[in-house]
């Protein structure tokens, strides 16, 4: 009975072993040995996306399966990737499948964790602009397949390109250039009085303020907002605070390196953030409601109701504005955010340009294929497509054509972003940085501390922060 | 050699089968063996081997999903180990400890949140749940409906689409629950007095704590100062450091549907004889609660504190939903999770969230062994 017993332990074993060993043959790192070997050895080939496959991917190979980790786009975008970019990309690789996996930028970093402390997940990934610092050391140099010498496409990129880089090194392709500029309702302003166009100092700015922004007195709410700076409600958030600082000609890092959060352009900064919302709201301890959930973005009208959706002025990129076909247009402004030439002669212009982009991880096995992937996808039409289906601009400058031009909405844009544009990459621990910044913007909204207490605070964090 | 997905995940399902089978086999085999060892007979052996068959795969599961991850916890806890950097774990001993009790403002913020919303939350949320069972327990009609209808929130549970709805309704202009004060406030002019007065300590209450987080009581002087609000006030629920607590307070009292059958069972296992002699006696129905219901309510009672207060101190998906797109108020509603997730998650710091998650063990273990060494002063389990 025992001896029948342990022959049986030892059988069930046995068989879970053998199984063990034969699904360990379909993981795509060992069919990839030889793709990988090549890879090592010399550069992916030259081939313009769409000929012939790479010579060291045989038809015979183990099927592989790509996957790649998108966030938050159009149901037209992923509609087109997977009608054309991905049928041609697998008729050119066999053993090939592409899977797309569509996320949200609510909760992409506890994805993204996991990926990386896992080590294995998707093949490419898309990240923000400032993400390069925060990831780089986990993502794929991809200089071999991606840069001058290994594909000769790369020079049509922009200065976006920059985003996509870490170390000086290639770690993936920026997929768009969506520049945060200051669009308004002009109509909605001439009717509350203001005729002098988008503002272009603080002191105009606090006054339009008040002036533009409307409170229904049954509900103690506000209906109309002057002015809504990406979060409606705080009017505090971080990347609104650096589009002003850096309009005021202020540079976030000191020439040591260090942060200059205790420079005068920061003080004026977080002095205006404050001024703009008590224009709006009023003191913190007496402040009117905000706006309805759901109000405030996208500046646009309900052609039903006829109802504004409550904003006059957005400071914001592409994904705020209306379609650009809608009649609305008629009455909006595009301007860059003009800063405070009356107090500060370095004052230029400023659109914040963001730069979403797909990175390799170095967890990939499939290194090759990705950039292969990537050239197919990122290619003079493919990156013209994509930016179409999205409404934005293309990274690539020789694929800013038709939409683009033809779109007076976008050329202006386009304008503006290469007249004004300043990056939003190569922000140390971007991710701790914005956690101290709205803590502390937070409680200067409230007047729980004072300005001078909130750009210390932030300056001795952020400080702390960056010396870990 | 297997290129059909499907058959690939028939093959995992099997392999898992066969796992856990093996594995709890082997465990059963091992114990049996064990009982032969200290001299116990075929039959005890029998019997061993049998439980421990049974019982086997939860244990294996335990093992594999909670202590080798909390082995790994606990060492990571003393390590420098970011997740997204290509270094190994570096060593660094007690210093993430020493860092969080001693130099981070942020994790002693989330601790006074968390104080808030226990001190303040779970007896708000006790006391309704005592009030809902009590009225439940009247034997009215419809009793039945009354009973599923509190009960629902905990079924629905804190997702995300439960919390959205939140959102909705706390938004300070258009949302329900403003609307419905507003009305309350219009239909009878006491109602405004009490509401003003209501707003008026609810966010001197709120300063303060923020006092301490902050180390200055700028805030408090200034609602001090300000007075009594304005006829026009409502509260501020998702707009304020000063309600953001508060609102998830609502969340909590929202969710008292396990308390309340907790009480409604102990309370109904209260033996009737004893009301109806205190009522021959003279006694009013406030006196019957008071003096005979309410302490053979004890054990209950000390039941829903232990896990409401482990519940309190745990909490996490309120808060991360309601506030995590609002960046600006997340300091003044930040939990100890929620922190614990900022560092981990968000920040990349898995040695200093893995600290932090000891830490919150804890402090749970201090409180609760606390809770049941205090329980003989108060708490009485005889019914006579």
């Amino acid at each position: 009975m025992k001896n029948k017993r342990i022959f049986v332990v030892l059988s069930m074993l046995l068989i879970v072993a053998l199984l063990t060993a034969c699904g360990g043959s379909n993981e795509p790192g060992e069919n990839n040995v030889a793709n990988n070997a090549a890879a090592n050895d010399a550069p992916a080939n030259n081939a313009p996306a769409g000929d012939a496959p790479a010579d060291d991917i045989s038809a015979d190979a183990e099927p592989v399966t790509l996957k790649i980790y998108l966030l938050d786009y159009t149901a037209d975008t992923i509609a087109w990737l997977n009608s054309e970019i991905n049928p041609a990309f697998e008729a050119a690789h066999p053993s090939v499948n592409v899977e797309i996996t569509e996320g949200s930028w609510s909760g992409w970093d506890t994805t993204f964790s996991g990926f990386f402390a896992a080590g294995e997940g998707p093949d490419i990934i898309n990240l923000g602009s400032e993400m390069n610092t925060l990831y780089g050391e986990s993502l794929a140099d991809m200089d071999a397949y991606l840069s001058e010498g290994a594909w000769d496409e790369i020079g049509n990129f922009g200065p976006a390109l920059e985003n996509a880089k870490y170390e000086g090194k290639l770690r993936g392709l920026p997929i768009f250039t969506a520049p945060r500029y200051v669009f308004c309702r002009t109509d909605l302003m001439e009717a509350s009085g203001w005729t002098s166009g988008t503002p272009q100092n603080f002191a105009d700015w606090v006054e339009f303020g008040a002036q533009a922004s409307t409170i229904d007195k049954a509900t103690n709410s506000l209906t109309q907002q002057a002015l809504v700076p990406v979060d409606a409600g705080s009017m505090a958030d971080w990347q609104w605070w650096l589009l002003v600082f850096y309009s005021l000609g202020g540079e976030l890092y000191k020439a040591d390196g260090t942060p200059n959060f205790d420079s005068t352009e920061a003080l004026a900064t977080t002095e205006f953030m404050l001024e703009m919302r008590q224009a709006i709201y009023g003191d913190a301890l007496d402040a009117v409601g905000m706006l309805p959930t759901g109000q405030g973005s996208v500046i646009d009208v309900n052609d039903e109701t006829g109802v504004d959706n409550g904003a006059v002025c957005l400071a914001h990129s592409g994904w705020a504005a209306p379609p650009f076909d809608r009649p609305i247009w008629e009455n909006i402004s595009i301007d860059p955010f003009y800063g405070d030439p009356e107090n500060f002669p370095n004052s230029r212009p400023v659109v914040l340009a963001f730069n979403d982009w797909l990175a390799v991880p170095e967890y990939s096995e499939n290194k090759e294929l990705a950039a292969e992937w990537l050239k197919m996808a990122f290619s003079k039409e493919g990156n013209h497509k994509w930016n179409e289906t999205m409404g934005l601009i293309p990274a690539r400058n020789d694929a800013q054509y038709g939409y683009v031009v033809d779109s007076p909405q976008l050329a202006s844009e386009a304008e503006l972003a290469a007249e004004f544009g300043v990056g939003f990459a190569g922000i140390k621990e971007a991710a701790k940085l914005s956690t101290i910044m709205q803590e502390a913007l937070g409680k200067l909204v409230t007047e729980e501390l004072t300005l001078q207490d909130v750009v210390d605070k932030i300056q001795e964090d952020y400080t702390a922060a960056l010396a870990e | 050699m297997m290129s059909n997905p499907y058959f690939n995940a028939l093959l995992t399902a099997a392999g898992a089968i066969i796992f856990i089978l093996a594995t709890s086999y082997g465990l059963g085999v091992f114990a049996s063996w064990m009982a032969k060892r200290r001299g116990a007979t075929a039959k005890v052996q029998e019997n061993t081997f049998a439980g421990y068959l049974f019982a086997a795969p939860w244990i294996v599961g335990f093992i594999i999903f909670v202590i080798i991850p909390l082995v790994f916890s606990l060492y990571w806890s003393f390590t420098d180990y970011r997740v997204i950097s290509s270094d190994p774990p570096q060593w660094v001993g007690f210093e993430n400890y020493s860092n969080l009790i001693l130099n981070d403002d942020g994790f002693r913020q989330s601790i006074v949140n968390t104080l808030y919303l226990t001190v303040l939350g779970l007896p708000l949320q006790i006391s309704v749940a005592l009030l809902l069972a009590v009225l439940l327990n009247q034997k009215l009609k419809g009793e039945r409906v009354f009973r599923m209808a509190f009960y629902l929130p905990v079924i629905l549970g804190f997702n995300t689409a439960v919390l959205l709805c939140w959102r909705l309704m706390l938004n300070t202009g258009t949302g329900i629950i403003n609307q419905i004060i507003r009305g309350l406030t219009q239909a009878f002019p006491p109602f405004g007095y009490l509401n003003r007065a209501a707003i008026y300590l609810q966010e001197i209450s709120s300063a303060f704590f923020l006092g301490i987080s902050n180390g200055n009581f700028n805030l408090l002087n200034k609602v001090i100062e300000a007075g009594f609000p304005a006829e026009v006030r409502v509260p501020l629920w998702v707009q304020s450091p000063l309600w953001s607590k508060m609102s998830v307070v609502l969340l909590m009292v929202w969710g008292c549907g396990t308390m309340m059958l907790i009480f409604l069972a102990g309370l109904n296992n209260i033996p009737k004889e004893l009301n109806e002699a205190a009522e021959v006696d003279g006694a009013t129905k406030w006196k019957q609660f008071w003096k005979i219901s309410l302490p053979l309510l004890s054990p209950h009672i000390f039941y829903n504190l232990v896990v409401g207060m482990i519940n309190a101190l745990q909490i996490f998906e309120p808060i991360f939903v309601l506030y995590r797109d609002n960046g600006p108020l997340v300091p003044s509603a930040i939990s100890m999770v929620y922190y614990l997730w900022q560092a981990s998650f968000s920040h990349f710091e898995i040695g200093y969230g893995s600290a932090i998650s000891w830490i919150i063990l804890i402090i749970i273990l201090v409180i609760t062994f606390v809770q049941f060494r205090m329980q003989d002063r108060w708490v009485t389990y005889d019914l006579y």
